[in-house]
């Protein structure tokens, strides 16, 4: 009789709560009406890929399609690693990743600060102008300026000649492919990295200069003691991101950069997984040396951020 | 303001100066040489005697790159996949962030997290290519506009934009009887317009530069926007396409040294690079400020 009773008072929770949910449903309907078209588009190209990520451990073959094709276990990861190309792929990766940072991770700052020190405000508006420019050029277009100046007369082998060198195809010697690429890639992100350090700097308060100038300070430091103390935070937190996002190196840029001549050094994962999986078809495979590496990539997240977490206060979660 | 501060130091105000133009002519290097050699003399160019300014004056290469239909084709595409792209982007943005910019949304966290997943995870290069073809992506238009119209990030942006606008609108107008479609465009939209701008430019400056899409997604070269066709010339180096058929008519210009392939390649790069020049002095401004919009909250 009891659990009866408590039954009953259950099935009426649970029908008011059904109901009040469905009333709400109805309230708010134009409000679930502008989140469909998001929810979907968000569920085919973000969710749907996740789970086609499954194919790594399978023998997919486009017939039979995903749900029917064999499963076979750790097969194409142990086929990355029995190939004697996973020892160079994961090496460059990792080394282009490490010197890109290494390179241009401090360069905005550097001229962020210089910049703050310009003090004629027109001069420092077209710097800025001239400097931002580059961040717009298409990677294709930036790969055309590249190879027009690494021309044997273009102005790399211009200057070479005059240091008593002599000239050379720079885009067939695998040694000068990282420096390119990492050059290239600070000519195009150079002055848009400032905005965000010149943002923080515009919050200084102008007294604290003054006050500090007075108290006998010269350029050097203020610099030491006003500018890069405002900085930090921001320094901390870019920095933090960007050795999360060290493995994830633009294969795209790579792609037009790269031949044959230069896979000892350029070849990476990023470039890999392309070539083995869209002009090779060999799509299981390559989805696991992919898989293999944003594992990679997501552990140095979570590494950098407990780093992050234990040396200083800032985090990204 | 700055200015009271005279400690003697102006030796460096002039280094400082001078080390900050250098680095803006190297901004601005590779770009003038590359017009300096699309409008020179073959002469000129294979002695090695072109720097950042013109010798001679030849236009052949801009002749004919701008005689081929297959680069006025690809930038009508180009142009209509930037503009669908860009519209698509802003309104999938607006209509996913506004309700989660409401506290009572029902499903606001879950929305939320939903969205927040995808900025961590994600299927990889594999994976994704194989859906999208299952959907009927391959030579599609859509397939150049949709998969990248939404981003969690952009929503983020979006949904803290919209919740500094005061609730108090939304509530009183919801009492005036309007619903919220009507409320997000007829005034939390208009509200936005600095937001939306902003967003917009970036979003067409992607969209302009793409082309790895437009690689793995579409063999129909008709369908191709113009960086594939600047990626044939300039890193394939392919001068037999770029004539539209008159390959031989470049061929004995070529032997005839009044033309140099040099001359046709940086003239593509010119071509293509021209519209964003353009643009850009007049709406580096609003870059600015979003990547400000973007960096106080996100």
């Amino acid at each position: 009789m009891e659990s009866h009773a408590v039954n009953a008072t259950y099935k009426t929770k649970e029908v008011g709560k059904f109901k009040s949910f469905f009333r709400k449903c109805v309230k708010q309907r134009y409000l679930l009406l502008m989140v469909l078209p998001g929810v979907v588009i968000i569920f085919l190209f973000n969710y749907l890929p996740m789970y086609g990520l499954i194919i790594a451990f399978k023998d997919y073959n486009i017939g039979k399609g995903i749900m029917g094709s064999p499963w076979v276990g750790l097969r194409w990861f142990k086929t990355f690693f029995s190939n004697p190309m996973a020892v160079r792929l994961i090496r460059n990766t990792f080394l282009l990743g490490f010197y890109y940072l290494l390179w241009s991770f401090p360069a905005p700052i550097i001229l962020s600060i210089l910049l703050n020190e310009v003090k004629s405000t027109r001069f420092k508006r077209i710097a800025q102008n001239i400097l931002y420019l580059p961040h717009f050029i298409s990677v294709v277009i930036m790969i055309g300026l590249l190879k027009e100046l690494c021309s044997m007369d273009g102005i790399f082998n211009t200057i070479r000649v005059a240091l008593g060198q002599e000239r050379v195809n720079f885009f067939a010697k695998p040694e000068y492919f990282r420096s390119l690429f990492i050059g290239s890639g600070i000519w195009q992100h150079l002055g848009w990295g400032t905005i965000i350090y010149l943002a923080a700097l515009s919050g200084i308060d102008v007294e604290m200069y003054e006050a500090a100038y007075i108290d006998g300070a010269n350029r050097w430091h203020r610099i030491i003691y006003i500018t890069l103390p405002a900085l930090q935070s921001t320094i901390v937190t870019l920095f933090i991101l960007n050795v999360g996002r060290i493995l994830s190196l633009d294969y795209q840029k790579v792609l037009l950069m790269y031949n044959p001549q230069t896979y000892s050094t350029a070849d990476i994962i990023g470039t890999y997984t392309y070539r083995e999986g869209l002009q090779n078809a060999r799509y299981s495979y390559s989805a696991a040396v992919g898989l293999f590496m944003s594992v990679i990539s997501f552990i140095f997240v979570l590494i950098t951020n407990k780093l992050s977490k234990i040396t200083t206060e800032s985090s990204l979660w | 303001m700055r200015t009271r501060i005279r400690d003697g130091s102006k030796t460096f105000d002039v280094i400082n100066c001078i080390f900050i133009s250098f680095i803006c002519c190297i901004m601005l290097y590779p770009i003038l040489r590359v017009v300096a050699i699309s409008l020179s003399e073959p002469k000129y160019i294979v002695a090695g005697q072109v720097g950042i300014i013109p010798r001679g004056f030849n236009i052949l290469g801009y002749k004919i790159i701008l005689s081929n239909p297959e680069l006025w084709n690809a930038y009508k595409n180009t142009i209509l996949y930037t503009a669908v792209g860009t519209f698509l982007t802003l309104l999938v943005t607006s209509l996913t962030a506004f309700p989660l910019s409401i506290n009572d949304f029902m499903f606001k966290k879950s929305i939320t997290i939903y969205l927040a997943i995808t900025m961590f995870f994600s299927g990889g290069l594999i994976p994704t290519y194989i859906m999208i073809v299952k959907m009927g992506g391959l030579n599609s238009f859509w397939v150049m506009v949709l998969p990248m119209c939404l981003s969690a990030y952009n929503t983020f942006i979006f949904r803290s934009f919209f919740q500094n606008i005061p609730a108090e609108i939304r509530e009183s107008a919801l009492i005036d009887g309007a619903n919220d479609l009507r409320i997000l465009f007829v005034i939390i939209l208009p509200l936005s317009k600095a937001l939306l701008a902003t967003f917009a430019l970036f979003s067409a400056v992607s969209h302009w530069n793409s082309w790895f899409q437009a690689l793995i997604y579409l063999q129909d070269m008709k369908k191709h926007p113009v960086q594939m066709i600047l990626r044939r010339i300039v890193v394939d180096e392919r001068t037999d396409l770029i004539g539209g058929g008159g390959e031989t008519e470049i061929g004995d210009l070529i032997a005839t040294q009044l033309l140099t392939p040099r001359n046709l390649q940086m003239a593509a790069v010119v071509v293509v690079m021209l519209p964003i020049l353009c643009v850009y002095p007049f709406v580096q401004r609003h870059f600015v400020k979003g990547v400000m919009i973007g960096s106080i909250k996100g």
